[in-house]
Order: C-alpha cells, then structure tokens, then sequence
C-alpha cells in the first residue's frame, strides 16, 4: 500500500517536474512567466490522442509529432507574443505576463471548439498493463513515464552543463547583454529555449494522457498552475528547484488523497505557494535578490 | 407610454455593463499602483457567496449582505495585500490566482455549506425586492404604464446606474488627490516614491484592498441581479475576462475601464456569432494590445486631446499633437 502509493507520488511527481521545468528555462533566460506553457503542453497532450486515438498509430509517433507541434507553437510563442515587446522599451514588465495569459486564454478555447470539451482518451497499447512484485502493484505505464522524465532531466542537465550551447544558454540567461557582447547569439538563444521549454512541455503533455488516460483542453490550466506552483516553490529559475519541487508535489498529492481529502488535492498547490512566499520567498533553491 | 419604451433584455443588458464597470475598476485600481491582481474572481466570489448565503439562509436584508459581503472581501484584500507586498510583480500576480483557485476549490468542496458545484439559486433578487417594498407603501408599477417585470428590470438598472456614478466621481477625484499621486509616483518607481516621503507599504495595501472591496462589492450585486451563483461564475477566465476589460479599454484612466467594460459586454450581445469565439478574441487582443499600445485604447494623451478639442477648443484643434 505505502509502496503503491510512493509509486503513485514519484510518477506524478516527475511529470510536474517536466512540466516546471519549461517554466523555469524560461523564466531563467527572459525573467518573465510564460502563462501560456500550459496550454502547449495541453495541446501536446491532445497530439496524444490524436495519433492514438484518433489515426490509431503507434505511441512514438506521437512523442515525435508532439515535439514537432510543441516546437512550433513555441517559435510562434517566442516570435508574436514575446519579440514584440522587447522591441518596444516603454511596455512595463506586466506586459509579458499579460501577453502571454492572452496566448494560453486562446489556445485553450481554440482546443475547446476544434478538439471538443469533456475527456479525450490516450491509447497506450501494450503499455497498459500491470505485474506484482510481492504485494505491489505496478502498472507499465507508470515506470514508461518515471523512467522517460528521468531520462530528459538528465539529459538536460548534461546538455546545460557540458555542451556548448548549453554553456550558451546559461550565459544568456545570467547577463543578456554581457553574453551578447561575448559573441553568443542571444536572439537565437531566446527561440531556442521557449522551443525547448515547449518541446519538454508537449512530452510532458503526453505522459499526462498516459497516467491520467484522459486529456481534456482544461488540463493545461490545472497542470500549468501547479508548475508555477513548484518554481515558486524550488525557486524561479532553477532547474533543481524545479524538479525536488516537482516531486514534493507530487508526494504530498499522493498524501492528500490517500487520507481521503481528494477534493482539496488542487490547492495544494496554491496552500504551499502561499506558505513558501511568506516563509521564504526566493524559494528553496533560489538566489535571493537584492 | 412609458412602458413602450422599456425593453427588459436591453435593461438586462445594460445591468450586466455597470456590474463589469465596477470590476474593471477594480483592476484599474490595482493597476494604479502598479500591481497585477489576478485574484478578482476570487474577491467577486467571496462577495457574491457571502450575501448569498446570508440572505437566503438567515433572512438577512439584501443591504445588510452587500455589505457584508464588500467587507468581508475588503478585510481579505487586507489579508492577502499585506504579505503580497513581499512580492514583486509576477509573484503578486500569481500569488492571487492561487487565491483565487483556492476559494473556487473551497468553495466547490464545502457542499453542505455552498452546495458545491450546483451553486446556490434563489437568491433575493434586486429588483423585485424594491418593487415589494414599494408595494408596501401601496405603489403599483401599472400607474407609470410599466408592468411588474419593466419595472423590476429598470429599477436594478436605475440603483446600479446611481453606484456606478458615484464610484466613478470617486475614483475621478481620487486620481488627483494625495492618494492617486501617491499611487501614480509608487507605479512610476518604488524607490523613487519612498525617497519622496510616501509610504509605499501604506499606499500598496490601500490600492489591493480598494480593489478587493469593489470586486467584492461587484461579486455580491451580480448575486441580487442573477439570483443565482455557482463556482463556475468566479472561475480564472472570469478574472482573465475582467483584466481584458481594464487592459483593452485603457489600464491608465478611470474611463479607459468604462469603455473597455461597456464595449467588450456589448460585442458579443450584438455579434451573436461571434459569443463563441469570445474567449479566443480576448485572448487576441490581449497579445495585440501589449505589443501595439501596452497602455489601452483610451490613455492619458487621449483625453487631454479631446479635453483641448472641445473645452478650449477654438482654433488650437487644428494644432494637436500628432499621435
């Protein structure tokens, strides 16, 4: 029971963590909320059931037209909501978060009209199987999920940390103009994280579709909130902070539910946000500012 | 007569934009001093739930819950203002979104109280309490030529047409008074405003606070006006829905919110076909509007040209400024 539960906790877990993690690239490289994250992800999830379910196609297609869509919605994010107004110098620093709360409010209601409202399922095929160790149930799908978060987080941190465009990345995300005046592309850095952001989003987006097996076009608000939730949490910016938030989540959820409050099971998030910005706003892992 | 005049869904209609008006000043206010409040909804809800809870379950009077209702949201606008503050921005706005999920979250789970999801119907209705008391002084709405029901419609309109006057006279005045200076200069720079002397804090939490107590306020007469409320009502695209109000019709000035609320009720009540894009639209404008004019249709600039155009304006219309 506690093991399921631990099980139940972690996988949640590693998807809020995904999920956070678009949130935090972002915000660590432009210092704005990227309010629409949310909805791309929701729209990746909906790729999901559309080659599933709809074309009846095999899963990994729909990882890769996933990417693909997110991708491009998030060079379309980055090129029409967010370029503009850094050209502008007048526009205050709202102007990004109102910006964006107009691309998730579109994009969830474009979802509404073209994919219908009410449950969408994710065929996952011989995923949607379970075997007992012992006393434990363990279904597939789970471990599918935990064990391809695990892979994209580590495999991000080495991209971050070892290669040169992750080195790229961070300089820019540390001093815009002193990275620009070092020779890094900074135009080019700024698109290529609000895609990646978009890309680990829409996998994040499918992974939700398998745990959950329905998608819905409200899902990218509910997901989305809990993401902002967990970089507040782990601090804005850091990719650490990110993930073991994405994780206390996700267990504490568990909790909830298992003691039978499952009502309340969505504000916790924001009962923890409040906690934390009075207790220590900068978050666990964030750099304090002046 | 008189009665030919009066059409009930117009009246309606007409009803729903006052309401709108007083929560796009809501956020206007908020705005004012340079906070993004997403927690409108949140404040609307306290409002409406609590006069409706009031009225139907203790027979309370419908004034006696309005009022409630508006300080109830006010001492929570206090509650949540004063540790906001720590927060720059981004996290304000955040912080009252989750306020606001947290009260539809509650809201929705306390089933014996506000019978959850359903929603709670019945609720006194404005108008025709007005209509019952004057009754009571033995007035028949048939000697204006009305039958009951124009009556009852013109006269939420009438009561609400009266509030939105005087919270517009207010906030007018206030604008150029030491609070709306003080509010302008903390919008302007934080530190600027301290160095002068003005109590950020102070003036920080007066601003969230006006703007909880009049969505609050906002939130408990669309209860008496709809007589009937549900979580649904106070959901995060309503507060987006107030925001795209302040935002399109002009964030800076009290009649950037007025026009913003009036026009974009309207459109859809005119467009029927266009009600189902609404959302999508709003969300169009709201990226259109931060790149082209981040400060609304109507701004500052605005008004003083139309002030010197038709105040002064004898023949220095010509020379306006180009914009």
């Amino acid at each position: 029971m506690f093991l399921e539960q631990l099980i139940n906790g972690l996988t949640t877990g590693s998807i809020y963590a995904m999920v956070a993690l678009g949130y935090t690239l972002v915000f660590g490289v432009l210092g704005i909320i990227n309010m629409a994250h949310g909805e791309i992800f929701m729209f990746g999830a909906f790729m999901g059931v559309v080659i599933t379910t709809t074309f009846g196609l095999p899963l990994w297609l729909a990882f890769l037209v996933a990417a693909i869509v997110t991708g491009i919605m998030g060079y379309l994010l980055e090129l029409l909501a967010l370029r503009p107004l850094r050209k502008s110098s007048e526009s205050s620093h709202l102007a990004p978060l109102i910006s964006t709360i107009g691309v998730s409010i579109f994009l969830e209601n474009a979802a509404d009209q073209y994919f219908g409202s009410g449950n969408h399922p994710v065929e996952s095929g011989w995923l949607d199987t379970s075997f007992t160790i012992g006393s434990v149930t363990i279904y597939t799908v789970q471990l599918v999920i935990f064990f391809i978060a695990i892979a994209l987080m580590i495999g991000l941190s080495y991209w971050l940390l070892k290669t040169k465009g992750g080195k790229a990345l961070r300089a820019t995300a540390e001093d815009l103009d002193t990275a620009s005046l070092l020779g890094v592309n900074t135009k080019r850095m700024i698109t290529a994280t609000v895609v990646l952001a978009s890309v680990i989003g829409g996998i994040a987006g499918i992974l939700v579709g398998m745990a959950f097996s329905s998608v819905n076009p409200q899902m990218g608000l509910a997901i989305g909130l809990k993401g902002l939730a967990i970089i507040i949490l782990g601090g804005m910016g850091s990719v650490k902070g990110a993930v073991v938030g994405g994780m206390i989540l996700g267990l504490s959820e568990t909790v909830i539910v298992a003691i039978g409050l499952s009502g309340y099971r969505d504000a916790i998030a924001f009962v923890m946000i409040i906690i934390i910005l009075l207790l220590r706003p900068q978050g666990l892992f964030g750099k304090k500012t002046a | 007569m008189l009665g030919e005049f009066i059409n009930p869904y117009y009246l309606q209609v007409a009803s729903f934009i006052l309401i709108n008006i007083i929560l796009a000043l809501s956020i206007y206010i908020t705005l004012a001093s340079g906070q993004l409040s997403l927690g409108s909804a949140g404040f609307m809800a306290i409002g409406a739930y609590t006069t409706a809870l009031l009225t139907t379950n203790f027979e309370v009077s419908i004034i006696v819950g309005i009022i409630a209702g508006t300080l109830l949201a006010g001492i929570l606008g206090i509650i949540i203002g004063i540790p906001s503050l720590r927060l720059t921005g981004v996290f304000l706005a955040i912080a009252t979104l989750g306020f606001g999920e947290i009260v539809r979250v509650v809201l929705i789970n306390t089933e014996e109280i506000t019978r959850g999801a359903i929603g709670i119907s019945g609720i006194p209705q404005l108008g025709k309490e007005i209509l019952t008391f004057f009754e009571g002084f033995g007035f028949d709405p048939n000697n204006l030529g009305l039958t009951p029901n124009q009556f009852v419609f013109s006269a939420i309109f009438l009561v609400l047409l009266i509030i939105d006057i005087l919270l517009i006279w207010f906030f007018l005045r206030q604008k150029n008074s030491r609070v709306g200076r003080a509010y302008s200069a903390i919008n302007m720079d934080e530190d600027a405003a301290a160095t002068m002397g003005i109590n950020v804090t102070y003036y920080k939490v007066l601003s969230f606070t006006q703007g909880a107590i009049l969505a609050g306020f906002a939130g408990a007469l669309y209860a008496h006006v709809l007589s009937y409320i549900s979580p649904a009502d106070f959901s995060y695209h309503k507060a987006v829905e107030i925001l795209v109000f302040s935002v399109f019709g002009g964030s800076e000035v009290v009649v950037g919110a007025i026009f913003g609320a009036s026009f974009l009720t309207l459109l859809p009540e005119i467009l029927r076909s266009i009600s189902d894009y609404r959302f999508m639209i709003y969300g169009v404008l709201l990226v259109v509007m931060m790149a082209y004019r981040p400060q609304g249709i109507i701004d500052e600039r605005m008004l003083r040209w139309v002030k010197k155009r038709f105040k002064g304006g004898k023949k220095d219309g010509t020379k306006r400024e180009e914009n």
